[in-house]
Protein backbone atom coordinates (compact mmCIF):
# COMPACT_ATOMS: atom_id res chain seq x y z
CA UNK A 1 0.00 0.00 0.00
CA UNK A 2 2.99 2.48 1.00
CA UNK A 3 5.93 1.58 -0.98
CA UNK A 4 3.81 0.24 -3.96
CA UNK A 5 4.53 2.54 -7.27
CA UNK A 6 1.62 2.89 -8.95
CA UNK A 7 2.18 3.68 -12.54
CA UNK A 8 -0.64 2.87 -15.30
CA UNK A 9 -3.36 1.82 -12.59
CA UNK A 10 -4.22 5.10 -11.47
CA UNK A 11 -6.25 5.71 -14.35
CA UNK A 12 -8.49 2.75 -13.93
CA UNK A 13 -8.83 1.91 -10.42
CA UNK A 14 -7.03 4.88 -8.59
CA UNK A 15 -9.77 6.18 -6.84
CA UNK A 16 -8.13 9.66 -5.74
CA UNK A 17 -7.13 10.16 -9.72
CA UNK A 18 -8.48 11.28 -12.65
CA UNK A 19 -6.05 10.30 -14.53
CA UNK A 20 -3.02 11.70 -16.67
CA UNK A 21 -3.34 14.92 -17.76
CA UNK A 22 0.12 14.98 -19.41
CA UNK A 23 3.37 13.72 -19.32
CA UNK A 24 7.10 15.47 -18.54
CA UNK A 25 9.84 12.80 -19.08
CA UNK A 26 7.85 10.51 -18.82
CA UNK A 27 6.21 10.69 -15.90
CA UNK A 28 2.62 11.50 -16.02
CA UNK A 29 1.30 14.61 -14.59
CA UNK A 30 -1.75 14.51 -12.63
CA UNK A 31 -4.49 16.96 -11.39
CA UNK A 32 -3.22 17.18 -7.97
CA UNK A 33 0.22 18.04 -9.05
CA UNK A 34 -0.84 21.03 -11.72
CA UNK A 35 -2.93 22.52 -8.41
CA UNK A 36 0.00 22.32 -6.73
CA UNK A 37 2.07 23.80 -9.24
CA UNK A 38 -1.28 26.66 -9.13
CA UNK A 39 -0.34 26.88 -5.21
CA UNK A 40 3.45 27.61 -6.11
CA UNK A 41 2.48 30.16 -8.12
CA UNK A 42 0.27 31.61 -5.91
CA UNK A 43 2.84 31.72 -3.01
CA UNK A 44 5.90 33.18 -5.22
CA UNK A 45 3.78 35.60 -6.77
CA UNK A 46 2.54 36.71 -3.26
CA UNK A 47 6.00 36.67 -1.71
CA UNK A 48 7.53 38.63 -4.57
CA UNK A 49 5.25 40.92 -4.38
CA UNK A 50 5.13 40.81 -0.94
CA UNK A 51 9.00 41.72 -0.51
CA UNK A 52 9.56 43.84 -4.17
CA UNK A 53 9.54 46.87 -2.04
CA UNK A 54 10.13 46.11 1.38
CA UNK A 55 10.41 49.21 4.45
CA UNK A 56 11.34 49.40 7.99
CA UNK A 57 7.90 51.03 8.56
CA UNK A 58 5.80 48.79 5.74
CA UNK A 59 3.51 51.14 3.57
CA UNK A 60 1.69 47.89 1.39
CA UNK A 61 -0.80 45.94 3.12
CA UNK A 62 1.01 42.58 1.62
CA UNK A 63 4.01 43.08 3.22
CA UNK A 64 2.09 43.82 6.78
CA UNK A 65 -0.35 40.72 5.51
CA UNK A 66 2.98 38.71 4.80
CA UNK A 67 4.85 39.72 8.30
CA UNK A 68 1.69 38.93 10.70
CA UNK A 69 1.90 35.38 8.68
CA UNK A 70 5.16 34.84 9.57
CA UNK A 71 4.88 36.01 12.56
CA UNK A 72 2.36 33.99 13.65
CA UNK A 73 4.33 31.01 12.21
CA UNK A 74 7.15 31.73 14.62
CA UNK A 75 4.90 32.41 17.30
CA UNK A 76 3.86 28.76 17.34
CA UNK A 77 7.29 27.27 16.25
CA UNK A 78 8.47 28.75 19.56
CA UNK A 79 5.92 27.58 21.41
CA UNK A 80 6.76 24.06 20.30
CA UNK A 81 10.61 24.32 20.45
CA UNK A 82 10.72 26.68 23.17
CA UNK A 83 13.52 29.35 21.49
CA UNK A 84 12.72 31.81 19.05
CA UNK A 85 16.18 31.77 17.13
CA UNK A 86 15.90 27.52 16.40
CA UNK A 87 12.23 28.79 15.47
CA UNK A 88 13.69 31.07 13.23
CA UNK A 89 16.31 28.51 11.84
CA UNK A 90 13.89 26.01 10.73
CA UNK A 91 11.02 28.56 9.99
CA UNK A 92 11.60 28.11 6.21
CA UNK A 93 10.75 24.73 6.24
CA UNK A 94 8.30 24.30 8.25
CA UNK A 95 6.79 27.38 7.40
CA UNK A 96 7.03 25.99 3.77
CA UNK A 97 5.10 22.88 5.02
CA UNK A 98 1.98 25.72 6.57
CA UNK A 99 1.65 27.65 3.79
CA UNK A 100 1.87 24.80 1.05
CA UNK A 101 -0.14 22.34 2.63
CA UNK A 102 -3.21 25.04 3.66
CA UNK A 103 -3.61 26.40 0.21
CA UNK A 104 -3.30 22.84 -0.89
CA UNK A 105 -6.15 22.09 1.52
CA UNK A 106 -8.52 25.01 0.65
CA UNK A 107 -7.89 24.69 -2.55
CA UNK A 108 -10.21 21.89 -2.89
CA UNK A 109 -12.93 23.72 -1.68
CA UNK A 110 -12.84 25.76 -4.95
CA UNK A 111 -15.72 25.81 -6.67
CA UNK A 112 -15.30 22.96 -9.46
CA UNK A 113 -12.04 21.27 -7.46
CA UNK A 114 -11.96 17.45 -8.38
CA UNK A 115 -13.67 15.47 -5.92
CA UNK A 116 -12.44 11.84 -5.72
CA UNK A 117 -12.89 10.71 -9.09
CA UNK A 118 -16.09 13.38 -10.14
CA UNK A 119 -14.19 16.44 -11.70
CA UNK A 120 -15.36 19.28 -12.70
CA UNK A 121 -12.39 20.90 -14.26
CA UNK A 122 -9.37 19.02 -15.08
CA UNK A 123 -6.40 20.02 -13.01
CA UNK A 124 -7.70 21.23 -10.09
CA UNK A 125 -7.70 18.76 -7.21
CA UNK A 126 -6.55 19.23 -4.08
CA UNK A 127 -2.99 18.02 -3.29
CA UNK A 128 -2.93 16.85 -0.24
CA UNK A 129 -6.05 14.30 -0.98
CA UNK A 130 -3.72 12.04 -2.54
CA UNK A 131 -1.43 10.21 -0.40
CA UNK A 132 1.45 10.07 -2.81
CA UNK A 133 1.70 13.83 -2.10
CA UNK A 134 1.31 13.73 1.44
CA UNK A 135 3.39 11.00 1.30
CA UNK A 136 5.81 13.26 -0.41
CA UNK A 137 5.90 15.41 2.44
CA UNK A 138 6.32 12.71 4.85
CA UNK A 139 9.57 11.79 3.37
CA UNK A 140 10.67 14.76 3.43
CA UNK A 141 9.91 15.15 6.85
CA UNK A 142 11.48 12.15 7.07
CA UNK A 143 14.75 12.85 5.91
CA UNK A 144 14.89 16.75 7.48
CA UNK A 145 14.54 15.48 10.57
CA UNK A 146 17.22 12.86 10.40
CA UNK A 147 19.84 15.35 8.54
CA UNK A 148 18.96 18.22 11.30
CA UNK A 149 19.91 15.64 14.15
CA UNK A 150 23.24 14.46 12.69
CA UNK A 151 24.24 18.26 11.50
CA UNK A 152 23.06 19.49 15.24
CA UNK A 153 24.41 16.53 17.31
CA UNK A 154 27.57 14.47 14.83
CA UNK A 155 27.45 11.05 14.78
CA UNK A 156 25.90 11.44 18.46
CA UNK A 157 23.12 11.82 16.90
CA UNK A 158 22.63 7.90 16.54
CA UNK A 159 22.99 7.59 20.50
CA UNK A 160 18.92 7.68 20.93
CA UNK A 161 18.70 4.92 18.52
CA UNK A 162 19.83 2.55 21.71
CA UNK A 163 18.12 4.43 24.62
CA UNK A 164 17.24 3.93 27.12
CA UNK A 165 18.35 0.48 26.54
CA UNK A 166 19.84 -0.72 23.58
CA UNK A 167 17.32 -3.65 23.41
CA UNK A 168 15.18 -0.91 22.31
CA UNK A 169 16.61 -0.30 18.86
CA UNK A 170 14.55 -2.21 16.36
CA UNK A 171 11.33 -0.57 18.34
CA UNK A 172 12.86 3.10 17.95
CA UNK A 173 13.60 2.35 14.17
CA UNK A 174 10.16 1.45 14.10
CA UNK A 175 9.11 4.27 15.23
CA UNK A 176 11.21 6.59 12.82
CA UNK A 177 8.91 4.61 9.96
CA UNK A 178 5.69 5.25 11.85
CA UNK A 179 6.20 8.59 11.96
CA UNK A 180 6.16 10.00 8.40
CA UNK A 181 3.72 6.58 7.68
CA UNK A 182 0.97 8.24 10.39
CA UNK A 183 1.97 12.31 9.31
CA UNK A 184 1.27 11.55 5.25
CA UNK A 185 -2.01 9.00 6.24
CA UNK A 186 -3.53 11.63 8.81
CA UNK A 187 -3.25 14.75 6.39
CA UNK A 188 -4.24 12.36 3.66
CA UNK A 189 -7.25 11.04 5.35
CA UNK A 190 -9.10 14.05 6.68
CA UNK A 191 -8.48 15.80 3.49
CA UNK A 192 -9.74 13.46 1.34
CA UNK A 193 -12.19 12.37 3.80
CA UNK A 194 -13.76 15.92 4.27
CA UNK A 195 -13.82 16.16 0.63
CA UNK A 196 -15.61 12.45 0.15
CA UNK A 197 -18.68 13.38 2.34
CA UNK A 198 -19.26 16.35 0.45
CA UNK A 199 -19.34 14.44 -2.96
CA UNK A 200 -21.61 12.19 -0.86
CA UNK A 201 -23.78 14.45 0.48
CA UNK A 202 -23.73 16.58 -3.01
CA UNK A 203 -25.04 13.26 -4.62
CA UNK A 204 -27.85 13.62 -2.00
CA UNK A 205 -28.99 17.09 -1.91
CA UNK A 206 -26.51 19.37 -4.00
CA UNK A 207 -28.13 22.37 -2.43
CA UNK A 208 -26.94 23.97 0.90
CA UNK A 209 -26.36 20.85 2.00
CA UNK A 210 -23.11 19.83 1.69
CA UNK A 211 -22.04 23.67 3.11
CA UNK A 212 -21.91 22.59 7.17
CA UNK A 213 -18.95 20.07 5.78
CA UNK A 214 -17.20 22.98 3.14
CA UNK A 215 -17.06 24.88 6.09
CA UNK A 216 -16.20 22.20 8.31
CA UNK A 217 -13.35 21.93 5.45
CA UNK A 218 -12.18 25.07 5.96
CA UNK A 219 -11.33 24.58 9.85
CA UNK A 220 -9.75 20.85 9.19
CA UNK A 221 -7.63 22.38 6.40
CA UNK A 222 -6.23 24.78 8.74
CA UNK A 223 -5.96 22.05 11.50
CA UNK A 224 -4.66 19.50 9.29
CA UNK A 225 -1.92 22.04 7.88
CA UNK A 226 -1.14 22.78 11.57
CA UNK A 227 -0.70 19.46 12.90
CA UNK A 228 1.62 19.03 9.89
CA UNK A 229 3.67 21.42 10.81
CA UNK A 230 3.46 20.98 14.43
CA UNK A 231 4.80 17.34 14.53
CA UNK A 232 7.29 18.09 11.83
CA UNK A 233 8.63 20.88 14.32
CA UNK A 234 8.32 18.45 17.21
CA UNK A 235 9.94 15.31 15.44
CA UNK A 236 12.97 18.07 14.07
CA UNK A 237 13.04 19.46 17.45
CA UNK A 238 13.55 15.96 19.61
CA UNK A 239 16.61 15.27 16.88
CA UNK A 240 18.39 18.66 17.59
CA UNK A 241 17.57 18.73 21.75
CA UNK A 242 20.65 18.09 23.74
CA UNK A 243 20.14 15.24 26.04
CA UNK B 1 -5.75 4.66 -1.75
CA UNK B 2 -2.38 3.92 -3.79
CA UNK B 3 0.91 5.47 -4.39
CA UNK B 4 1.94 6.78 -7.85
CA UNK B 5 5.41 7.15 -7.64
CA UNK B 6 4.86 10.09 -10.50
CA UNK B 7 3.14 11.78 -7.86
CA UNK B 8 5.58 11.05 -4.91
CA UNK B 9 8.57 12.38 -7.14
CA UNK B 10 6.83 15.68 -8.11
CA UNK B 11 5.76 16.62 -4.80
CA UNK B 12 8.90 15.73 -3.61
CA UNK B 13 10.49 18.33 -6.19
CA UNK B 14 7.67 20.71 -5.90
CA UNK B 15 8.27 21.16 -2.44
CA UNK B 16 11.81 21.56 -3.06
CA UNK B 17 11.16 24.04 -5.38
CA UNK B 18 8.90 26.11 -3.34
CA UNK B 19 11.38 25.70 -0.49
CA UNK B 20 14.10 27.56 -2.56
CA UNK B 21 11.73 29.92 -3.77
CA UNK B 22 10.55 31.07 -0.70
CA UNK B 23 13.59 30.92 1.16
CA UNK B 24 14.50 33.62 -1.28
CA UNK B 25 11.56 35.69 -1.66
CA UNK B 26 9.88 35.61 1.30
CA UNK B 27 11.73 34.46 4.60
CA UNK B 28 14.81 35.67 3.52
CA UNK B 29 14.24 39.29 3.10
CA UNK B 30 11.13 39.64 5.33
CA UNK B 31 13.01 37.83 8.54
CA UNK B 32 16.21 40.16 8.14
CA UNK B 33 13.84 43.21 7.87
CA UNK B 34 11.91 42.20 10.92
CA UNK B 35 15.31 41.70 12.71
CA UNK B 36 16.62 45.21 11.17
CA UNK B 37 12.99 46.78 12.61
CA UNK B 38 13.60 44.79 15.80
CA UNK B 39 17.44 46.43 15.97
CA UNK B 40 16.39 49.31 15.27
CA UNK B 41 13.68 49.53 17.94
CA UNK B 42 15.86 48.61 20.37
CA UNK B 43 18.02 51.10 19.49
CA UNK B 44 15.63 53.94 19.15
CA UNK B 45 14.48 53.32 22.76
CA UNK B 46 18.20 52.92 24.27
CA UNK B 47 18.23 56.93 22.53
CA UNK B 48 15.28 57.58 24.03
CA UNK B 49 16.28 56.72 27.15
CA UNK B 50 19.58 58.20 26.25
CA UNK B 51 18.01 61.31 25.67
CA UNK B 52 15.56 61.23 28.72
CA UNK B 53 18.77 60.92 31.20
CA UNK B 54 20.33 63.80 29.48
CA UNK B 55 17.36 66.14 29.42
CA UNK B 56 17.20 65.13 33.28
CA UNK B 57 20.59 65.80 34.05
CA UNK B 58 20.64 69.19 32.66
CA UNK B 59 17.23 70.17 33.91
CA UNK B 60 19.08 68.90 37.37
CA UNK B 61 21.87 71.27 36.33
CA UNK B 62 19.82 73.99 35.54
CA UNK B 63 17.91 74.21 38.25
CA UNK B 64 20.84 73.87 40.44
CA UNK B 65 22.21 77.12 38.90
CA UNK B 66 18.65 78.94 38.83
CA UNK B 67 19.18 78.20 42.70
CA UNK B 68 22.86 79.62 42.69
CA UNK B 69 21.63 82.59 40.62
CA UNK B 70 18.67 83.17 42.55
CA UNK B 71 21.05 82.61 45.78
CA UNK B 72 23.45 85.32 44.57
CA UNK B 73 21.06 87.70 43.42
CA UNK B 74 19.72 87.83 47.49
CA UNK B 75 23.05 87.98 48.24
CA UNK B 76 23.85 90.91 45.90
CA UNK B 77 20.14 92.44 47.24
CA UNK B 78 21.45 92.28 50.44
CA UNK B 79 24.94 93.84 49.81
CA UNK B 80 23.31 96.46 47.82
CA UNK B 81 20.87 97.59 51.16
CA UNK B 82 23.58 97.11 53.07
CA UNK B 83 25.78 99.73 51.64
CA UNK B 84 22.75 101.82 50.99
CA UNK B 85 21.90 102.14 54.73
CA UNK B 86 25.25 102.47 55.47
CA UNK B 87 25.83 104.98 53.32
CA UNK B 88 22.47 106.68 54.14
CA UNK B 89 23.81 106.51 57.38
CA UNK B 90 27.05 108.11 56.39
CA UNK B 91 25.42 111.10 54.27
CA UNK B 92 23.62 111.42 57.42
CA UNK B 93 26.06 111.93 59.76
CA UNK B 94 27.96 113.94 57.62
CA UNK B 95 25.01 116.65 56.81
CA UNK B 96 24.50 116.67 61.12
CA UNK B 97 28.17 117.45 61.05
CA UNK B 98 28.10 119.89 58.41
CA UNK B 99 24.67 121.64 59.63
CA UNK B 100 26.82 121.33 63.10
CA UNK B 101 29.72 122.84 62.18
CA UNK B 102 27.80 125.65 59.77
CA UNK B 103 25.98 126.42 63.26
CA UNK B 104 29.09 126.95 65.21
CA UNK B 105 30.97 128.96 62.43
CA UNK B 106 27.81 131.25 61.92
CA UNK B 107 27.44 131.86 65.81
CA UNK B 108 30.84 132.70 65.68
CA UNK B 109 30.73 135.28 63.30
CA UNK B 110 27.75 136.48 64.69
CA UNK B 111 29.68 136.67 68.17
CA UNK B 112 32.70 138.39 66.13
CA UNK B 113 30.32 140.99 64.74
CA UNK B 114 28.52 141.31 67.82
CA UNK B 115 31.68 142.40 69.32
CA UNK B 116 33.38 144.63 66.79
CA UNK B 117 29.85 146.46 66.49
CA UNK B 118 29.67 147.08 70.25
CA UNK B 119 33.46 148.17 70.56
CA UNK B 120 32.81 149.98 68.27
CA UNK B 121 29.31 151.59 69.28
CA UNK B 122 31.69 152.16 72.36
CA UNK B 123 34.21 154.79 70.56
CA UNK B 124 31.80 156.41 68.73
CA UNK B 125 29.61 157.02 71.95
CA UNK B 126 33.05 157.79 74.27
CA UNK B 127 34.23 160.16 71.64
CA UNK B 128 30.93 161.95 71.15
CA UNK B 129 30.74 162.26 75.10
CA UNK B 130 34.01 164.08 75.51
CA UNK B 131 33.27 166.05 72.48
CA UNK B 132 29.91 166.81 74.27
CA UNK B 133 31.88 167.54 78.05
CA UNK B 134 34.33 169.30 75.89
CA UNK B 135 31.54 171.86 74.72
CA UNK B 136 30.03 171.67 77.92
CA UNK B 137 32.96 172.68 80.10
CA UNK B 138 34.05 174.97 77.46
CA UNK B 139 37.40 173.83 77.08
CA UNK B 140 39.86 172.01 74.36
CA UNK B 141 41.57 169.19 76.47
CA UNK B 142 45.27 167.99 75.01
CA UNK B 143 45.08 164.71 73.35
CA UNK B 144 46.54 162.99 75.88
CA UNK B 145 44.21 163.98 78.49
CA UNK B 146 41.38 163.09 75.72
CA UNK B 147 42.78 160.04 75.75
CA UNK B 148 42.68 159.20 79.26
CA UNK B 149 39.25 160.61 79.72
CA UNK B 150 37.87 158.03 77.26
CA UNK B 151 39.38 155.23 78.31
CA UNK B 152 38.45 156.14 81.81
CA UNK B 153 34.77 156.44 80.25
CA UNK B 154 34.75 153.37 78.86
CA UNK B 155 35.41 151.58 81.89
CA UNK B 156 32.78 153.20 83.74
CA UNK B 157 30.67 152.08 80.33
CA UNK B 158 31.47 149.02 80.25
CA UNK B 159 31.18 147.95 83.28
CA UNK B 160 27.52 148.98 82.93
CA UNK B 161 27.30 147.38 79.58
Amino acid sequence: MFATPVYAATAENGAEHAGALFQIFGLEVTSVITTMWGVMLLLAVVSYFATRNMKLVPTSRLQTFMEMVLEMIIGFLTQVMGDRAKAKRYLPLLGTFFLLILLSNYSGILPGALHGTKSHINGLQAPTSALSVTAGFAIIVFFATHIYGIKAKGLGYFKHFIQPIPILLPLNILEEFTKPLSLSLRLYGNIYGEEMVVVGLFGLVPLLLPLPIQFLGLLFGFIQAFVFTLLAAVYINTATAGH
Amino acid sequence: MSISFPDLLFAIINFLVLLVILKKFLYKPLLTMMDEREKMVKSDLENAENAKNEAQEIKEQYTKQMEQAKKEAQQIIEKATRIGEESRETLLNQAREESARMTEKAQEIIRLEKEEALSQLRNEVASLVVLAAGKVIDKTIDQESHEKLIRDFIAEVGDAS
